[in-house]
């Protein structure tokens, strides 16, 4: 059973612009624990692409912020999140059909909890 | 007593004037710049007064002159488009162990201020002429050169700094989170508009009129992030040194349709500052003289609340006509444009006005030029110093280029020799700008 987690990057993770919460290190937990990950952002792909692999993590997937709903075609999951700073992050979220948290939020990696609901 | 802004006569805002009575009495020589940053952090340090007095004192280093030969300064007084504080909200607490006071509280902070800057720099002690250009650094450069030309100062500074606040640009903050609109926004601004929307309105008008399209503009995106890549002073250097491709401008977020987020600029922290001076004086200068042979203003004459292409059009027509005729010069002397950019969906107009690398062509040509080679190794440089779009918001990289680009140092070097350029800001019928060259003649 697949669980999606999408990160927005400025104001969201810890190396976004302004930095965020959300540390690498989070992020390399939940694909450790078999999430699927990656970030839809406002920077270009091209850019998302290259911060993490600066950060030596293996996303599945980088898009447009707009593109939520191509990832949630493209990825079958149980549940799909998207994480991020911003009103338009929560409204693109819930179009797409993402669950939402705020990056505050994020900071203590709710996701986990998900396991546990489904009998991980 | 108040900073006097530049009499309307001195502005250069109609045909039929002829040469300018200044042309090649003005030359241009020490640029200093800041480093960037993408919001302030509320330290003293780095506010956008630091910045613009590190700007300042590099210019003067960089020009070879001591700080006593400056006798006057231009200034743009507003320091951001977007959000600032309250004009009265106090300095934050350790402002004053670093700077002093001016009568102003938010000077330095999120307004320049030229008592501000001569408070704070004891070695600028024979400043005698003081002016503001507001709105524009573009006005602040026309300002400077017409008071040189008048023999009001000899050694000039010119000067804009900008402020980038914490949190969001536009979004719920200054005008647009109040519950009424007021002045002239009551006509525009009450149908939540972002900043870009009157661009892509015209814009749209514009690929209608001429069977073109928003994917076309991608090379010249492309080209702007290129040059703007390759200047160490520019924000994506320092910060983000991400080459954008096309297939990322095309996967760009609609702001206002056909606008999208990329075809938008990026808010920074900033400072430049430039030495004007006369010909005689900068045979001392170390870096070699920069001549303004011309320049040109628009205004809006506006028949609705948002311009029309046609009044797009026939105000950068009338901005090419004006510096030409007051330069004695013709669109087939320009060796490189550098007009304004943000946002990038105007730029064509500007470039179109100036006839630039026309064949001919009046309008409806630039889209199709940015399909060929407008790369600073090719035959038509447009915008080789990447603008706003490469380097980051501040409506001056593209003069500081000119002066650059024809000093021979630019980080995006044209490689067909720099001998005449142009520069011009802000959007198509609210412009001033400058026509640049390597010789008086």
């Amino acid at each position: 059973m697949a669980f999606l987690i999408s990160f927005d990057i400025d104001g969201t993770m810890e190396f976004g612009d302004p930095p965020g919460g959300v540390t690498v290190e989070m992020v390399r937990r939940a694909q450790e624990l078999g999430f699927l990950i990656g970030s839809c952002s406002d920077r270009f792909p091209s850019a998302q692409r290259a911060l993490w692999e600066a950060r030596e993590v293996k996303v599945d997937f980088v898009a447009a912020k707009h593109m939520l709903p191509d990832i949630r075609s493209r990825f079958e999951a149980t549940r799909y999140l998207h994480i991020g700073d911003r009103d338009l992050d929560q409204q693109l979220a819930e179009q797409a059909g993402f669950e939402f948290f705020w990056d505050h939020e994020g900071v203590s990696e709710p996701w986990l909890a998900w396991l546990e609901d489904h009998g991980e | 007593m108040a900073i006097p802004i530049a009499p309307y006569a001195w502005h250069r805002n109609r045909e039929g004037l002829g040469i300018w009575e200044g042309r090649g009495r003005v030359v241009a020589t020490g640029v200093g710049t800041s480093p960037t940053a993408r919001r302030w952090d509320e330290k003293p340090e780095s506010s956008m007064g630091a910045l613009t007095i590190l700007a300042i004192r590099r210019a003067i280093e960089d020009a070879g002159i001591t700080p006593d030969e400056i006798d006057g300064i231009v200034l743009t007084p507003e320091s951001t488009t977007g959000v600032s504080n309250d004009p009265n909200a106090p300095a934050p607490a350790g402002w004053d162990s670093v700077f002093k006071m001016a009568d102003f509280p938010q000077a330095g902070i999120t307004r320049g201020d030229i008592d501000w800057i001569l408070l704070n720099m004891p070695e600028l002690k024979n400043v005698e002429f003081k002016m503001n250009g507001p709105v524009c650094m573009s006005v602040a450069f026309t300002t400077a050169a017409e008071a040189v030309s008048r023999g009001l100062a000899k050694t000039c500074l010119v000067v804009r700094g900008w402020h980038n606040l914490a949190g969001r640009y536009y979004v719920g903050q200054g005008a647009a989170a109040l519950d009424t609109a007021a002045g002239p926004g009551k006509y525009g601004s009450i149908f939540g508009m972002p900043a870009c929307a009157t661009t892509a309105m015209v814009f749209e008008e514009y690929c209608n009129k001429y069977g073109k399209s928003h994917e076309m503009m991608a090379p010249f995106i492309v080209e702007e992030r290129r040059n703007g890549l390759m200047n160490p002073d520019g924000y994506y250097t320092q910060h983000r040194p991400e080459m954008i491709t096309v297939d990322d401008y095309l996967s760009g977020r609609w702001i206002a349709k056909p606008a999208n987020i990329y075809d938008n600029d990026l808010p920074i922290q900033a400072a430049l500052a430039v030495i004007f001076t006369t010909p005689q004086l900068a045979a001392h200068h170390k870096q070699k003289p920069v001549y303004i042979l011309n320049h040109a203003q628009t205004r809006p004459e506006l028949q609705g609340a948002v311009p029309t292409l046609n009044e797009w059009e026939r105000a950068s027509d009338r901005m090419g006509r004006m510096l030409y005729e007051g330069a004695g010069i013709g669109p087939e002397d320009v060796s490189f444009e550098n007009m304004y950019d943000g946002f990038t969906l105007f730029h064509q107009f500007h470039l179109e006005g100036l006839r630039f690398a026309s064949r001919g062509e009046k309008r409806g040509y630039a889209l199709d030029l940015y399909q060929t080679d407008i790369s600073i190794e090719g035959p038509n440089p447009v915008s080789p110093s990447g603008g706003n779009n490469g380097n980051g918001r501040t409506r001056w990289w593209n003069h500081r280029d000119c002066i650059l680009q024809i000093q021979g140092r630019s980080p995006s070097q044209i490689t067909r020799p720099a001998e005449i350029g142009i520069s011009g800001a802000h959007v198509p019928n609210f412009c001033d700008a400058l026509v640049w060259a390597a010789s008086a003649d």
